[in-house]
């Protein structure tokens, strides 16, 4: 039999394993509280030239180890910093910064987990396009129960993040949607990012949409500028397929392949027939009435353009369902004698093979360039649990001010660049040559002109590349070959004729509201009803089949509140604060 | 006395046990990782069930948040889809558990008559294989092979002079067809060895004396092997249909089309979708645990009709 003290450590011997495998999981906050100093003996925390009197340089923070969080995806962005640049960075701030990226299926979902954990690292780094975006209701959730510490107090001594203060720098949506909403009386519990500093600024010569591939365009006589309609897109696609072309594999072209990442539905394509952009669906007509596409008689009629592309095998029957590795291949191999959507910065089309088609005009006018006056793209937030939460602002601050963005966009002064006579920085070019022969290896150099993103989550915003750096792209100065395709192709386009006309508009997306209405759950799941129905009605036997497929969903949305939303909407866009891009 | 009795025959039966568990004690220690396991990983997380009839707030946690009653449960049936949903997981479960059913008996069977060793192994190898792959792969073979055009099935259709153009997976004509192809053949092989390894232990000399009064193999199969391993076949019956509102969350949001979402809309999904994607973890666990308590229930009833009818049950 066993002795008492023998079952006391029977017992005791699993549970001290388990302590152990339990304690070896670790529960980082990311804060090294130890070196963690107070606000009081640190240096001076501004980002000005010069040095201190302790000798530590003006840039000086803390000695202490940041650790930020990443809930968006490893395409876009890198946890693995380069040993020299983190070295560089802990000299110039004092901080050791460790970035980790959580990995989920869905960004989001790795969020709402990382929320509902409650084990926050210093910060967190979301997506965030505008207010509109999934992502917001769940920070916004977050901030009202105050996970998230209030950044307005810790922005005022800044030399960047305090322009976000004044009236007239961030766009109306990053203002009153996102940050300083009307319900957290001057507080702000998220940075929205990529902010350009002047309105209007473009960083990069878009022109996406469409593309055609040039000899197939060339073999027809036709200039694919000049199809901006839908029904002249039909009669191309007509001519293709009558002229037998082929692909890089021998094979019969299709006359319109998909979008190039993956199926899906493509505004750009058919925009003579959308009712507003392809993901929200809701514009003003002539008279001023606000209405859903259900309300209008374009969808049917988007319906019958397309059941005609199906039928006469005219368009690739898997158009809006197809996985992106087929659709590019598809786009790669040549098999698609138009791209559905494509940009003019994608590697494989830097020799111009294939040209864009269009732009196609409106429903209801012709084609005009649409830029947003500013608009944000990703966003951060400081737990309430980081100890000197101030180091966080002055970091990001610091990555945000030039001297930053020198170290997180071109890497190290002698090894990844050298400066001009001006000062801006001219790219090495056994660099820009690693990066085209190797792009993996040229990423472990650890910027963002080499692909490596870790300095964008928190010091990407005031975007002005050409008056910060002298280029608007990474390498101009020294390599304008790199980028050569993508302009030229920007030229063809007419982007600088189209740019002058352009239409700045600054606003909210109309989907921005739907978390202020009362049925707006409901509501949302009407309208992805409504958007899988019309898909289904492309597919339909019949237009009598597609009529009652669309009338079922068209009801399911008056019946959760379709109106009355639009109602509210109206009462938003009368709101300078409120504009609804319509 | 009533009284002292029931105190000692409960002290002897404790005595008994711990004497029991004394002389087995390498066993029981055993066991104890696999207890430990249990109550860390199954039984702990169980008291996450309470979030169902709470108001989650993430600084609160979970037992810091306020009450929500049934709020949950009574949104989910005010919702227009929970008909469609429920009606839909039904139909898709009981495809799976019903129609399915025969199928791994059948390959059980068919294997048992194999004679050749050498090809049954690799026959039954063969038929396992597709349980290790991830329904993002059999999903991915399945639409390749049911693409329009120039998908092989479309491409056999066209061969024989019909319409090649077929869209399967967009057409809801086909989608149950899809799903239960797709299912059978991924899971019948592997589903096929417990019933393998219960014709297994049937006793030959019942097979002897079958043959001796004349019986076919037919027979044999009839009057002998399926009555033997029919406690098996209840039993996998009675405990899968504690699944019964899970239809399989992988495969139904693989295949989910847009031409399909009427059919292929399911509960997991719809917790997946609307509860954990949308961060309403209260809602999302009370769909689940109602779908657990009615699985639950349906295995209680089932396991006490099997008793009374065929002296089989779990306990």
């Amino acid at each position: 039999m066993l002795r008492k003290n023998t079952w006391v450590r029977l017992l005791t011997i699993p549970l001290i394993l388990t302590l152990l495998l339990a304690g070896c999981t670790g529960n980082d906050k990311g804060t090294d509280n130890k070196t963690a100093q107070p606000e009081s003996n640190q240096t001076d925390q501004g980002t000005n030239n010069g040095s201190t009197d302790s000798g530590k340089p003006a840039t000086w923070i803390a000695d202490r180890k940041v650790k930020g969080l990443v809930f968006m995806g490893t395409d876009d962005y890198t946890e693995d910093m380069n040993p020299e640049i983190k070295a560089k960075l802990k000299e110039l701030t004092g901080i050791d910064l460790e970035v980790e990226i959580m990995v989920a299926d869905h960004s989001i979902d790795g969020l709402i987990a990382g929320l509902a954990s409650n084990d926050l690292p210093d910060f967190i780094t979301f997506y965030l396009n505008n207010s509109g975006r999934p992502e917001m209701p769940v920070i916004l959730k977050a901030a009202r129960e105050e996970m998230f510490t209030d950044l307005a107090p810790l922005m005022k001594d800044t030399k960047v993040y305090s322009k976000y203060l004044q009236d007239d720098y961030l766009p109306l949506d990053t203002r009153y949607g996102v940050m300083f909403r009307p319900e957290f009386n001057g507080s702000t519990y998220f940075i929205h990012m990529n902010v350009a500093r002047q309105g209007g600024y473009a960083t990069r010569k878009y022109a996406g949409g469409p593309y055609i591939r040039k000899d197939i365009a060339d073999a027809l006589g036709v200039d694919p500028r000049t199809i901006n309609t839908t029904e002249k897109l039909y009669e191309l696609a007509k001519k293709i397929k009558a002229g037998n072309f082929k692909d890089n594999n021998g094979k019969d072209v299709v006359p319109i392949g998909p979008n190039y990442w993956g199926g899906q539905e493509i505004g750009v394509l058919f925009n003579d027939l959308e009712w507003g952009s392809d993901d929200q669906r809701i514009k003003k007509d002539a008279s001023g009435t606000i209405l859903h596409e259900s309300q209008t008689p374009y969808a049917l009629k988007k319906v019958e353009y397309i059941q005609k592309l199906l039928k006469e095998k005219l368009i690739h029957p898997e158009f809006f369902t197809m996985d992106e590795s087929r659709a590019t291949e598809g786009a790669l191999n040549g098999t698609w004698a138009i791209i559905g959507n494509a940009h003019n910065y994608q590697e494989f089309n830097r020799d111009m093979h294939y040209l864009p088609l269009g732009p196609i005009d409106f429903v209801d006018r012709p084609y005009q360039m649409q830029v947003d006056f500013k608009s944000g793209y990703s966003g951060w937030a400081i737990p309430t649990t980081t100890k000197n939460p101030e180091d966080i602002m002055k970091l990001a601050d610091f990555l945000a001010s030039r001297e930053g963005k020198l170290l997180w966009q071109y890497g190290l002064e002698g090894r990844d660049y050298t400066l001009d006579a001006k000062g801006n920085p001219l790219a090495k070019k056994e660099v820009i040559d690693l990066k085209v022969s190797n792009p993996e290896e040229a990423k472990k150099l650890g910027f963002a002109g080499v692909g490596n993103s870790w300095g964008e989550l928190l010091g990407g915003t005031d975007t002005d590349r050409m008056a910060d750096f002298g280029e608007m792209e990474y390498g101009d100065a020294v390599a304008p070959e790199v980028n050569a395709g993508a302009l030229k192709i920007a030229d063809y386009w007419g982007w600088e004729e189209k740019r002058k006309n352009a239409k700045i508009v600054d606003g909210y997306t109309p989907l921005s509201f739907i978390g202020e209405f009362e049925h707006g759950t409901e509501l949302k799941a009407a309208f992805e009803n409504y958007d899988d129905s019309l898909i289904r009605a492309y597919y339909a036997k019949n237009m009598d089949e597609a009529k009652k497929i669309l009338d079922s969903a068209s009801k399911q949305l008056e019946a959760t509140g379709l109106q009355q939303f639009l109602e509210l909407l109206k009462t938003k866009d009368a709101d300078p604060k409120t504009h609804v891009k319509l | 006395m009533e009284t002292h009795v029931t105190p000692s025959v409960n002290t002897s039966k404790r005595s008994r046990l711990w004497r029991n568990i004394l002389l087995h004690k390498y066993l029981y220690l055993m066991l104890l990782p696999c207890l430990v396991f249990f109550i860390i990983f199954s039984y702990i997380p169980m008291t996450g069930i309470i979030l169902a009839f709470k108001e989650y707030k993430f600084n609160a946690g979970i037992l810091g948040s306020p009450w929500a009653g049934f709020k949950y449960f009574e949104r989910f049936f005010n919702d227009y889809q929970s008909g469609m949903l429920i009606k839909n997981t039904l139909i898709i479960s009981c495809m799976k558990l019903f129609i399915g059913l025969p199928f791994p008996i059948l390959l059980a069977l068919m294997f048992n008559e194999v004679k050749n060793r050498y090809f049954r192994n690799i026959a039954q190898s063969i038929s396992y294989l597709p349980h290790f792959l991830s329904w993002v792969v059999v999903v991915g073979l399945t639409q390749r092979l049911l693409a329009p055009d120039n998908g092989l099935l479309n491409q056999i259709v066209g061969f024989f002079g019909g319409d090649s153009s077929v869209f399967y997976m967009m057409e809801p004509h086909y989608f149950y067809q899809i799903m239960f192809g797709s299912h059978i053949w991924k899971s019948v092989g592997w589903d096929s060895i417990i019933y393998l390894a219960a014709i297994a232990g049937v006793n030959p000399d019942m097979y002897e004396a079958a043959k001796m009064d004349g019986a076919s193999r037919t027979r044999e199969i009839w009057h002998i092997t399926l009555p033997s391993i029919q406690p098996t076949i209840l039993i996998l019956f009675i405990l899968s249909l504690g699944n019964i509102l899970s239809a399989g969350f992988d495969q139904l949001y693989l295949l989910r089309t847009p031409g399909n979402m009427h059919l292929a809309e399911i509960l997991d999904t719809y917790v997946i979708r609307v509860g954990l994607q949308g961060g309403q973890y209260g809602y999302a666990t009370a769909v689940g645990l109602m779908q657990g308590l009615i699985g639950l229930i349906l295995v209680v009833a089932a396991n006490r009709i099997s008793k009374k009818v065929s002296d089989t049950s779990l306990w």
